[in-house]
């Protein structure tokens, strides 16, 4: 909110400047986020009231205006203004003056008659044109009746204010006014605060019920005020208070609307004029009613459901209650009779009607932050107070209040040693108790330093010791207490074995090329359709969604992936590598629990190798375990060229190069190759594995050359297989060496070369134990796979 | 055979020594005079034939000459190792300024390594790292955090919702209550993690990003450890030099609490862009832990107290590497991540 610096030094005395005290209210807990000059080069310009007016005698279009400022002195000024009259006030910026541009005004002769200076606009005076109506902008301004002549503007209009921004923190609803932060004000500085002037009426009988009455049908009203006024002249307000509204950021429009902004804004209740005349029935109800169209004071119509809270004169709504007031008993230039409304409603049920009809306005602001009961009579005393101090109105005595539930003070019980415990300070009861005093907090000291506290009706947020502890914290200062560290008990940090393991995959994967990249966990249904995974997965829908792009959750980090390669490609960048460990989300069929998450492992790369260089990367990712890749995965794949890979039998996952037809579609490059693991099954995996050491081999090798040709379909690892099941204890290691296919074999055959190493750990192997396993695996080699040795 | 023979060796041998130039003619030398058929070994074998008396003089002669040709060789095949080395090395001169061959080498993303930053700060100072469900009860993400049931997060303007009880995590705190709903104090966890709220993305918005929570309960835990743990954390961040404001404000989870400031890592405090001009920068929100979180997760607030901080991880992997657009974080342009080794 907005606070004005000069008005809020009309409640408490401020020794500091604006931005020493901006800092003092932050450190106390009211966060200061701007002080903005209203300007702060404009001077010289002064009231002066208009005696004469007469024509240029050289000029059509200028005319000049004697102006009195003061009682001894007056003085020509020329003016073009055409809305200037006889008996005008109006802004003169005289001879040295300074406007809001900085520029400065000098007498002058104009067409051979002297002015001693320029009548000024309201830019001009330094001020926001916004907060004017458009005619006062674009004339010479003119000020309200009464305005005294001969008066510096920079003062009268508080042109030399600093406007406070301020950031309330969401319990402070007791702060959305000056007197509210007045208050602050004065428990950070330690100054008294000044009272507020209430209406006080002189005649002994209550007059208003003749007028007047209200009945409340909604709980959610807690309170209602009513005051019953004659209206004796609507014009503009006095300038000292339009002043107010302007530095509050509030556009002044007629002395009775003024006064309820004004209040609003000075003690924060949100307060409603309704012209007596055209409620018509002498009745307000507050109640729910339906209303299909109900037009409210900005000419709008609104759809009025049962379930929201509205003002009726017992037969049709008057004022959408908390939020705005209805066209049809708006306040006229002919009003004679006026309703002040000043009540307390449920916050909850004035948010939900704001959001349902898409209307927030600074009452139903005000009222979902948190407003509060005892406020409503004051606030409409101040009003009755200042509408008879400014001549607008006549307050018809008494008061009507519908108050059914009165808040009891708040009570809290809190130790003083416990205080201190909490925050780490060692300070008196004294001191605790004169901080607390001067958050105007009850305080009666108990035995045993107890204090029970007595929480004014504003100060919702205090309800447990822990926030009396807070109370004392800022006005004790959180930069006093001490920093300090831990007691108590040690605890050891360190990663778990999956978060080491998981750090260890990134490093390996780093070490071969792969960039990290961090991707969003939404994906879209034609993401879904374009890599041919529709129907693999029920995917997690969000019921509101940002747009369709993001309306799901991933199932699998392919796609983003594969967005970010055709970016890259599209980006002309030649090649990439990336990784990314992170979150896939999953349908859980109980449907009572909450939707499984697992973490997956993709791997992605284009132009910078093929299918067995991924594939290479892959086997040295899952050396220590013993991992399959078979024919086989998602449709995702180039059905030729996809594998599955498998761990003790369990599927972890798959890869292979991007089907042509997604590629096409993606617009991604020709060959891209991607892998996806489950990460959590790999970790669990993993977790079995510890290095073994052995000792050095003692003994020779042997090895020996194996080519065999066999049937070109028949995937190389049967061939393994078979030579890894004859391993015993003397098959060291088993290397394919060479695929040849050509013309020295048949069409459809191909032929493969292993070098297989023998080794026992214990002895020298001898050529005939050797030669009996080669006998066996080429035998079975001939029978199981129809293999031929390629020496024969 | 005299010794007047062994001194026509000798000047035999060092005349055509004088001639050798590869180790191949210098070992055919060596062969003819000191091999077994040898001039040397042969005059030697001839000695029989001498006398007594003459026999050691000639003996002693003939020896001297062989160590005098044999030390002559070794030197000669010294000098001529020496220069066939010579002309190797000089002809196996290279440009060392021709590229060397690639050797290929990712990275971390920027927000990874600020995230192992942290950790590493907080391992340090006793604390695990846990996460939880991205996709979690709203109890956790709410209720059981002090939330007031009628606050506007909790609104599907402002959260994303899977069903009414389940919502995208709107913060890491939810891995907070599991964590004391599952293991007894004393207590020091981090939380990482990924985050969701209904943002439409910008320059410095998203829907998704990333916070960093922390949470310590024990026995007899002050606001001064609060203040003292931050501080330290902040040191440890950004260097030794560095000052920490703590300013009260408002969470419900917490009471009391604050938001802390840093003296702006760029400028040391003195006033910059980065800063605003201010010399501070705006950190954590931290506090106390409010006694009905404590209660909602089974602990006894008269037992037990603690404290609680949370920050934004994509900001701070924005101030640090002076990266002006949160967009570029999620976008991977290998030019962006390439930048990070």
């Amino acid at each position: 909110m907005l606070a004005s610096f000069n008005w809020l030094k009309e409640f408490v005395k401020i020794d500091q400047d604006a931005k020493t005290f901006g800092d003092t209210l932050t450190m106390a807990g009211t966060k200061v986020e701007t002080i903005t000059p209203v300007n702060e080069k404009v001077k010289g310009i002064v009231t002066g009231k208009i005696t004469k007016i007469e024509n240029h005698p050289n000029a059509d279009r200028l005319r000049v205006c004697t102006v009195k400022f003061g009682p001894n002195k007056a003085l020509p000024i020329i003016t073009n203004a055409q809305n200037v009259y006889e008996g005008a006030v109006v802004p003169v910026a005289l001879d040295g003056a300074i406007i809001d541009t900085g520029t400065q005004i000098n007498a002058s002769e104009m067409r051979g008659v002297r002015s001693e200076g320029m009548m000024c606009s309201v830019k001009e005076m330094g001020l926001d044109t916004s907060l004017f109506n458009k005619d006062a902008t674009q004339n010479v301004y003119i000020f309200p009746e009464g305005t005294e002549s001969g008066l510096d503007v920079r003062e009268l209009f508080w042109v030399d204010d600093q406007i406070i921004d301020i950031e309330l923190t969401a319990n402070r609803g007791d702060c959305q006014s000056i007197y509210g932060i007045a208050k602050e004000a004065s428990a950070a500085l330690d100054q008294p605060i000044r009272s507020i002037d209430l209406y006080e009426s002189a005649a002994k009988d209550s007059e208003i019920e003749k007028y007047l009455k209200v009945s409340v049908k909604d709980p959610n009203c807690k309170r209602y005020t009513a005051k019953v006024f004659k209206v004796n002249k609507i014009e503009p307000s006095p300038v000292w208070m339009q002043r107010k509204l302007l530095n509050s950021g509030v556009r002044p429009i007629n002395n009775i609307v003024d006064v309820t902004n004004y209040v609003m804004i000075e003690l924060g209740q949100p307060l409603h004029a309704f012209d007596y005349d055209h409620i018509g029935t002498k009745e307000i109800v507050v109640d729910r009613v339906d209303d299909p169209a109900f037009t409210t004071l900005d000419g709008e119509e609104r759809k009025i459901d049962n379930q929201m809270m509205m003002i009726t004169n017992g037969e049709k709504p008057i004022s959408i209650a908390g939020i705005m007031g209805g066209l049809n008993s708006e306040i006229t230039n002919q009003t004679h009779y006026m309703v002040l409304e000043s009540a307390f409603f449920d916050k909850t049920s004035i948010r939900t009607t704001s959001r349902k009809l898409g209307l927030r306005t600074e009452a139903s602001a005000r009222y979902e932050k948190g407003s509060y009961a005892e406020l409503c009579e004051t606030a409409s005393l101040r009003a009755a107070y200042l509408l008879e101090k400014i001549g607008a109105c006549t307050a018809v005595s008494g008061m009507i209040d519908i108050y059914p539930n009165p808040e009891e003070n708040y009570q809290i019980k809190v130790d003083c040693n416990w205080i201190n415990r909490y925050l780490g300070i060692q300070i008196s009861e004294d001191e605790i108790v004169s901080i607390l005093k001067r958050l105007f907090l009850g305080i009666e000291i108990l035995d045993d330093a107890t204090l029970l506290i007595t929480v004014p009706d504003e100060r919702q947020d205090l309800r447990i010791r822990e926030d009396i502890a807070e109370e004392v914290a800022r006005i004790y200062g959180y930069d006093k207490i001490p920093n300090t560290l831990m007691k108590g008990s040690t605890l050891i940090g360190q990663k778990t074995a999956s978060q080491k393991y998981q750090e260890q995959i990134e490093s390996f994967l780093i070490g071969a090329g792969f960039y990290q990249t961090m991707t969003t966990s939404f994906t879209s249904p034609k993401m879904i359709e374009a890599m041919q995974l529709d129907g693999s997965e029920t995917p997690i829908k969000i019921v509101n969604p940002l747009g369709e792009d993001t309306s799901i959750m991933r199932f699998t980090l392919a796609g983003q992936q594969l967005d970010l390669i055709a970016m890259n490609h599209s980006r002309k960048n030649p090649s990439g590598r990336f990784f990314e460990i992170a979150a896939t989300y999953h349908e859980n069929a109980n449907e009572e629990d909450l939707p499984i998450q697992k973490n997956h492992l993709v791997l992605s790369m284009y132009n910078d190798g093929d299918f067995y260089t991924m594939k290479g990367v892959l086997e040295a990712l899952l050396r220590n375990q013993d991992a399959r890749f078979e024919m086989g995965g998602r449709d995702l794949f180039h059905p030729g060229r996809k594998a599955v890979i498998t761990i003790d039998g369990k599927q972890i996952g798959d890869f292979g190069e991007i089907h042509p037809v997604v590629a096409k579609q993606l617009s991604l490059p020709k060959r891209v190759y991607l892998a996806e693991l489950d990460f959590d099954q790999l970790t669990e995996l993993n977790a079995d594995y510890t290095v073994k050491y052995k000792n050095l081999p003692k003994y020779p090798a042997s090895q020996r050359d194996l080519a065999v040709v066999i049937d070109k379909d028949i995937p190389a690892i049967k061939v393994r297989d078979i030579i890894h099941a004859h391993r015993g204890d003397i098959i060291e290691s088993i290397k394919l060496f060479d695929v040849y296919r050509g013309e020295q074999i048949p069409k459809d055959k191909k032929s493969l070369a292993y070098s297989i190493t023998f080794r026992h750990s214990d002895r020298t192997l001898k050529d005939k134990e050797i030669n009996k396993v080669m006998d066996t695996i080429v035998s079975e080699l001939q029978t199981k796979l129809n293999a031929q040795l390629r020496d024969e | 055979m005299n010794r007047d023979q062994l001194d026509q060796i000798k000047n035999e041998f060092k005349e055509k020594i004088s001639h050798i130039e590869n180790i191949k003619d210098l070992e055919e030398l060596r062969v003819q005079f000191l091999g077994k058929k040898g001039v040397i070994t042969q005059f030697m074998k001839g000695m029989g034939k001498l006398s007594k008396e003459e026999r050691p003089i000639v003996g002693k002669k003939a020896n001297e000459v062989r160590k005098e040709i044999q030390d002559s060789l070794d030197h000669i095949k010294g000098d001529i190792e020496a220069k066939i080395l010579e002309s190797r090395l000089e002809r196996e001169k290279i440009d060392v300024t021709l590229p060397g061959k690639p050797c290929q080498c990712g990275a971390h993303h920027p927000l990874n390594i600020v995230t192992e930053e942290l950790e590493d700060i907080f391992l340090g100072m006793g604390f695990s790292i846990v996460s939880g469900p991205e996709i979690e009860w709203v109890k956790y993400n709410f209720d059981d955090l002090n939330m007031p049931k009628d606050h506007s997060s909790r609104d599907k303007q402002e959260s994303f919702y899977y069903q009414d009880d389940i919502v995208l995590r709107t913060q890491t705190s939810p891995v907070q209550v599991r964590t004391m709903l599952s293991q007894k104090p004393p207590l020091r966890i981090i939380s990482p993690g990924r985050v969701y709220r209904s943002d439409e993305i910008d320059a410095t918005h998203s829907p998704v990003f990333h916070q960093m929570e922390g949470l310590v309960i024990d026995k007899g835990i002050a606001m001064s450890d609060l203040k003292g743990t931050m501080d330290l954390f902040a040191k440890k961040l950004f260097g030794n030099k560095t000052k920490t404001k703590f300013r009260p404000h408002q969470f419900y989870f917490t009471e009391p609490s604050a938001e802390m400031d840093v003296t702006c890592f760029k400028c040391g405090g003195e006033g910059c862009p980065v800063c605003d001009y201010s010399g501070w920068v705006e950190l954590l929100g931290c506090g106390m832990v409010h006694p009905n979180v404590l209660r909602a997760c089974g602990i006894d607030p008269e037992e037990y107290s603690g404290f609680a901080f949370g920050l934004g991880l994509d900001r701070i992997a924005l101030t640090k590497y002076g990266i002006s657009d949160l967009r570029l974080l999620f976008e991977n342009d290998v030019r962006f991540l390439s930048q990070f080794k």
